[in-house]
């Protein structure tokens, strides 16, 4: 979902997600680089991203990713989800 | 689905894929490390935090290519091809497995062509799932005028009748042809939508008109290329021939008959069986409630005397199961029942020597699967390797099988069965016939495959590592000798019915009918319908030709009679008694009506009384011996009256039992009718004519020609006795004919197997053997050793297959003359010495060498 998120503003390419995604969760979640690309790829066998070559800020051959509409139903989706999940959490702590 | 395709194009980028995944974790890291450095991280410190920070680099691209592999998909190709490397390594094992499975089921195959042709195809026509047969009152055909009220009473849209088969006289040159026809009201075409191939189909305004098979345009009409607008003469009157049916053209009756030409009915002498187009959105309770309501008028303005048009009504469709079950016989579905289930065990065969021969091969790949065993490999993942090489095999098999299939089917096609009615087969092979082949294909490498690749894989990966083959000390009885014993079980029944039904026709065509069929001849008159419409004119014409027939030179007597026997039957189930006796009789009669002269005529002896003759009164009767000793036992009948219902006959002769219907039936109950007791409407005249001479073939020129003269628009067909036996014999024949083969190829398989299997299991024993002979053993206790090891394996699948082929040959019974009983022992006999023979070869070859061994070279091997 984070990476979802990330891409919703734009079409970003690896290096640049798992910046914004350290970035934005202000360090709070130690993952390892690496472990992005097997869920990118995931989620290009799943249709929910696109990705096509082109040059990045640095100049170099980088690859984009680009949130399709599947994915973006799948956002909306999980985000639902989670929205749902919260409001349970919540709930419970509240009453108890 | 998306993502399916999505997967697929990914294993076509292959190596480029890996490519841009490698160059972006590199710019990744790369990125990482010039950011670091620009933070003031020294360069070579960067690029190891960079590294650190991405992780594990070929885990990271393993994941990620895991992300699209569909596994078992690389790994069934990976299999398939180091299953073809290993089948290409040895070409022997290979063919000889191939050849097994093309050959089971190749027959498989074909058997369910013939039995899908004849049983369950569809007629042509548009839509034969909305087409329906119906009956009325339960009769399945109606007159002309009732099915015109019903179709006038415009209930129903698509009404259509149908008359098939009929005939029809065609006469070309000098000489008048009888056809066979489907008569068709006019409306048939439009409402059926059966296509044709050239010209138009027949419309309302087609009163002679026809439209004829591509069989007849070929083979009567020299493929007259101008046959549109011919003039063809049919029952005395001109019809115009307006179109030819396509070659594949099958009719509504099915079981492959082939009616000559399409012709409209005669519109009052035929009775048609109804086909309804159903209509749309009505259910079969509004449809079955019209036909009612029809019925309900039919009664009011045609009634009959002891029944009602609305009782029993009934629509039946014109293809499938259903139709099967309402119009088949059950013998017929028993014989292709019968073949079905022998065909199988064919392939059980073949599947048993592919899977013997698989178990050789994995006792001597031990090494190879122990060491990847060894190395890793999970069992399952061998055994699906295993699997998948029998899986190729049986494809294989499966593709040799179709091309014998097509070789087989075109063989049936060309073949003309020797029926009463013309029967033509249009095997070709169909959707259906591929998916059965499949299906076949699958279950065989299954069966064939499985046992051997569980039993491959448990090895212990010590003993199986260290040394090839270890023997002395395995278990004797193993999956090999179980499929032995079964592969004999099976081919000893397969060829117990084979056998059993050569030695049935053998002694069919030796078997008398109880009739004369070496000096008699059959000659058929059909009159044109149109022409004869009263009993009196008919009378007359049969009185004429019999005359005529007498006069001829070479004849010795003539009589007409209703029934040809053995080529046609009339039978009744009606009650009677004797005199004023209480007793009720009831059982299958075998009715004739003969005229005077039969009983001579045919050489059917007379016991007591008297034949028909020409000044007898209509209640007359003569009953056969069968039926003199069921009813009257050891009383003379003669002079009896025999009451069946109202009526009444005496009793004034006795016949000897003869043949009625079938070569195999016992002491039928029957009688005879003087042939003017009936009513004398029917145009299909029979007469028997006895020949003064032993030759009567050279009487069939002369017969015709002397019949024909009296009218030359009636058709005259004339042939000796001896050739229109082909009825009669025709279920021997067929049975002889496919499970003899059948048969043969069982023992063929059978003999491969066990040959491969018995020779294989001795020439493993070599070494053990030569361990003997070192320890002192002397050749003849070895011998007897293997031998009765060979023996204990054929004499158990011989014991268990007679106990089977006897318990289950007994319905064949049905099949077979009489005196022949399903457990011939002569039948059983040459199997059992032939299999004997194989068995005896098969254990002598490598015997023999094994006694030559070096004891010395054995010994080297432990």
């Amino acid at each position: 979902m984070l990476i979802l998120r990330t891409l919703r503003q734009g079409p970003l390419h690896g290096y640049a997600i798992a910046r914004r995604i350290k970035d934005s969760s202000a360090k709070g979640l130690e993952i390892e680089d690496g472990s992005l690309y097997p869920a990118l790829n995931r989620m290009l066998v799943k249709g929910w991203l696109t990705a096509e070559w082109g040059i990045s800020e640095n100049n170099r051959k980088a690859r984009f990713y680009r949130l399709t509409s599947d994915g973006r139903k799948q956002l909306e989706r999980e985000a639902k989800e989670f929205d749902k999940l919260v409001r349970a959490i919540d709930l419970v702590m509240r009453t108890a | 689905m998306k993502e399916f395709l999505r997967r697929l194009l990914y294993l076509r980028r292959g190596s480029r894929f890996h490519e841009e995944l490698d160059q972006e974790i590199e710019f990744h890291i790369e990125t990482r490390t010039d950011e670091l450095e620009q933070s003031g991280v020294p360069r070579l410190e960067a690029i190891a935090r960079a590294r650190r920070e991405f992780g594990h680099t070929p885990f990271v691209r393993e994941s990620a290519r895991a992300a699209w592999q569909i596994r078992w998909m690389e790994d069934l190709f990976a299999d398939v091809q180091y299953a073809a490397r290993a089948l290409r390594r040895s070409p022997g094992f290979a063919l000889t497995a191939i050849v097994s499975l093309a050959l089971g089921i190749g027959v498989n195959t074909t058997i369910f062509s013939l039995t899908n042709e004849f049983l369950l195809n569809s007629p042509s026509c548009r839509n034969p799932e909305t087409l329906a047969v119906v009956r009325l009152g339960g009769n399945s055909h109606l007159p002309m005028a009732e099915f015109r009220f019903v179709r006038n009473a415009g209930l129903f849209e698509g009404l259509a009748g149908l008359r098939e088969p009929d005939e029809a006289n065609w006469r070309s040159g000098e000489e008048t042809h009888r056809l066979w026809a489907s008569r068709v009201t006019t409306n048939f075409f439009e409402v059926t939508g059966v296509p044709v191939a050239l010209g138009r189909p027949m419309q309302d305004s087609d009163q002679s008109a026809t439209v004829i098979s591509d069989h007849f345009w070929r083979n009567r009409l020299g493929a007259d290329p101008n046959v549109l607008g011919r003039s063809l003469v049919l029952d005395g009157r001109p019809h115009t021939v307006i179109g030819v049916l396509p070659r594949t053209h099958r009719t509504f009756t099915g079981f492959g008959l082939a009616p000559d030409l399409y012709l409209p009915v005669e519109p009052d002498q035929t009775a048609v069986a109804v086909h309804l187009r159903l209509p749309q959105g009505m259910t079969r309770q509004e449809i079955l409630d019209r036909l009612t309501s029809v019925g309900k008028e039919l009664d009011r303005v045609f009634p009959q005397p002891d029944s009602s048009w609305t009782k029993d009504i009934r629509i039946t469709p014109i293809e499938g199961f259903e139709r099967l079950r309402s119009s088949s016989p059950a013998a017929i579905a028993a014989f292709f029942g019968l073949l079905m289930a022998v065909v199988a065990l064919v392939l059980l065969i073949a599947c048993a020597n592919v899977a013997s021969l698989l178990l050789a091969r994995s006792s001597s790949r031990r090494q190879e699967l122990a060491l990847r065993l060894a190395i890793g490999a999970s069992r399952s993942r061998i055994i699906r390797q295993l699997l998948t090489e029998s899986l190729l095999l049986a494809m294989l098999g499966a593709i040799a099988g179709f091309v014998l299939n097509l070789g087989l089917t075109s063989l049936f096609n060309s073949v003309q069965l020797p029926l009463p009615l013309p029967v033509r087969l249009m095997i070709q092979p169909d959707t259906r016939l591929l998916l059965y082949s499949s299906i076949l294909a699958l279950l065989s490498a299954l069966f064939a495959g499985l046992g051997p690749a569980l039993k491959a894989t448990r090895v212990e990966l010590n003993s199986a590592l260290k040394q090839s083959e270890h023997q002395v000390g395995q278990r004797r009885w193993n999956l090999r000798s179980t499929l032995v014993v079964g592969q004999l079980a099976v081919s000893i029944l397969l060829l117990g019915v084979g056998f059993l039904f050569a030695r049935n026709l053998l002694k069919s065509t030796t078997m008398g009918p109880g009739f004369d069929v070496d000096r008699t001849l059959w000659a058929y008159v059909r009159l044109v319908p149109a022409k004869y419409s009263t009993p009196k004119q008919i009378r007359a014409f049969i009185d004429r030709e019999i005359e005529i027939l007498r006069a001829t030179p070479g004849v010795e007597s003539a009589a007409i009679n209703r029934i040809v026997p053995l080529n046609n039957s009339s039978a009744t189930f009606e009650p009677f008694q004797i005199d004023n006796e209480p007793a009720k009789y009831r059982m299958r009669l075998q009715v004739n009506n003969v005229g005077p002269d039969y009983f001579r005529t045919m050489g059917i002896p007379i016991l007591a009384g008297d034949e028909f003759k020409a000044s007898d009164p209509d209640q007359v009767i003569i009953i056969n011996e069968s039926l003199a000793r069921r009813a009257f036992g050891s009383r003379n009948p003669v002079g009896r009256t025999i009451r069946f219902g109202k009526r009444a006959p005496v009793v004034i002769g006795l016949a000897k039992n003869s043949k009625y219907f079938t070569l195999g039936e016992e002491n039928a109950p029957a009688i005879y009718e003087p042939y003017a007791a009936q009513s004398l409407s029917e145009v299909n005249l029979n007469f028997m004519v006895r020949a003064s001479r032993l030759s009567p073939a050279d009487l069939v020129k002369p017969l015709t020609k002397a019949l024909g003269a009296l009218d030359p628009s009636a058709a005259i067909e004339v042939k000796p006795m001896r050739h229109a036996m082909g009825m009669a014999l025709l279920p021997s024949q067929v049975g002889a004919a496919l499970l003899g083969s059948i048969g043969l190829l069982a023992l063929t398989l059978a003999s491969i197997g066990l040959y491969g299997v018995l020779f294989y299991t001795v020439s493993r024993r070599i070494r053990e053997i030569g361990l003997r002979v070192a320890l002192g053993a002397r050749p003849a206790s070895i011998l007897r050793m293997v031998f009765g090891e060979s023996f204990l394996l054929v004499s158990l699948g011989f014991g268990i297959g007679l106990g089977i082929a006897l318990l289950i040959t007994r319905p064949l019974a049905m099949f077979l003359v009489p005196g022949l009983s399903p457990a011939d022992p002569l039948s059983y006999l040459a199997v059992t010495a032939v299999l004997t023979i194989v068995a005896i070869t098969a254990t002598t070859a490598p015997a023999l060498h094994a006694l030559r061994v070096d004891p010395l070279t054995a010994l080297r091997y432990e």
